[in-house]
């Protein structure tokens, strides 16, 4: 290597690479027809290009690739997302609240809330002191008696046809 | 803990409109009766309404006509067809303790012939009568269940 010729060694691996340009290319071709040196050089360089290439060759055709693709296509499933039901579950999973500090003031607040709320939903408003049973009644074509005891469990509305319904119901 | 909260918060609506929709509404059991002096038959399920009535009345024969139990919500009226061209509207006012306030209305052909606000409580029957039926009279008890 020590009579490689200066100025075209630095080319040399460019050229080997096929990445010279044409003119590049010429002034190497021509320089190598008269350099044994740089002829040397280059013929080194396809025997290591030889020597490296051969074993990945034989290891790509050894490869397996298809069960590499397996591979990857189970690691993609497992990451695939979970179903709706497991969603749900998860969603529920309340396991992580059940902490002493997070239970004690939650069951807390709901007791406190039913507490508030019950009461609220139950009220009714208070029976009428009055035993009347009919508040009121009203009837444009009739005569009406109330019958009210307070013993008797019977209200009675009787509605008395006046003398112009006698006439028109018979 | 949102989550928590979502979940309770929830639940205690649902919970709410549960009991809202459970006590609001309130079963009432309409009966239709013929009440006559012709014949002497006395309907035995009529026996609770005979007992009462015939201290008032000298019918020897009460007739069931029809018998529905109608569910009754707050302001909202249910009507029922109790003789031709005649029909019952009741409607729930309010809620008490232990009784409802319920409108009664009768109809006829679209024109009220009756207009009358009831108190209902369990074991009282109101018993509206009067119009002619037939031969007899029409008589509508009502009770709260």
């Amino acid at each position: 290597m020590k009579n490689y010729c200066s100025s075209v060694s630095r080319l040399l691996a460019k050229y080997f690479d096929q990445e010279v340009t044409e003119e590049e290319r010429s002034l190497v071709e021509s320089h190598l027809q008269s350099c044994p040196g740089c002829r040397d050089a280059l013929h080194s360089m396809e025997r290591v290009r030889i020597l490296i290439k051969k074993p990945v060759e034989e290891a790509v055709e050894t490869e397996d690739f298809p069960w590499v693709w397996e591979k990857i296509e189970r690691g993609i499933q497992l990451e695939e997302r979970p179903t709706l039901w497991e969603s749900l579950r998860s969603w529920l999973d309340l396991s992580h609240l059940l902490k002493r500090r997070v239970v004690i003031p939650v069951v807390a607040a709901v007791v406190i809330l039913i507490l508030v709320t019950t009461p609220l939903l139950f009220k009714k408003t208070t029976s009428y002191p009055s035993p009347s049973v009919v508040e009121y009644v009203e009837s444009p074509t009739y005569n009406v008696m109330v019958y009210e005891s307070e013993n008797s469990k019977m209200t009675v509305i009787w509605l008395f046809e006046g003398p112009e319904q006698e006439q028109s119901t018979s | 803990m949102r989550r928590f909260v979502l979940l309770s918060t929830c639940l205690i609506i649902l919970f709410t409109l549960f009991l809202q929709m459970a006590f609001a509404q309130v079963q009432t059991r309409v009966r239709m009766i013929q009440a006559s002096n012709v014949g002497s038959n006395i309907d035995p399920s009529l026996k609770d309404v005979t007992d009462q009535l015939g201290s008032l009345f000298n019918f020897s024969s009460y007739r069931l006509l029809k018998d529905q139990t109608v569910t009754l919500s707050p302001n909202q009226p249910v009507s029922i067809p109790v003789h031709p061209g005649r029909s019952l509207e009741l409607t729930m006012t309010k809620q008490h303790q232990h009784t409802v306030e319920v409108r009664v209305r009768i109809k006829r052909e679209g024109t009220d012939i009756l207009d009358t606000q009831v108190r209902l409580s369990p074991g009282r029957t109101v018993a509206i009568g009067g119009p002619k039926h037939g031969e007899g009279v029409v008589i509508i008890a009502l009770s709260a269940r």
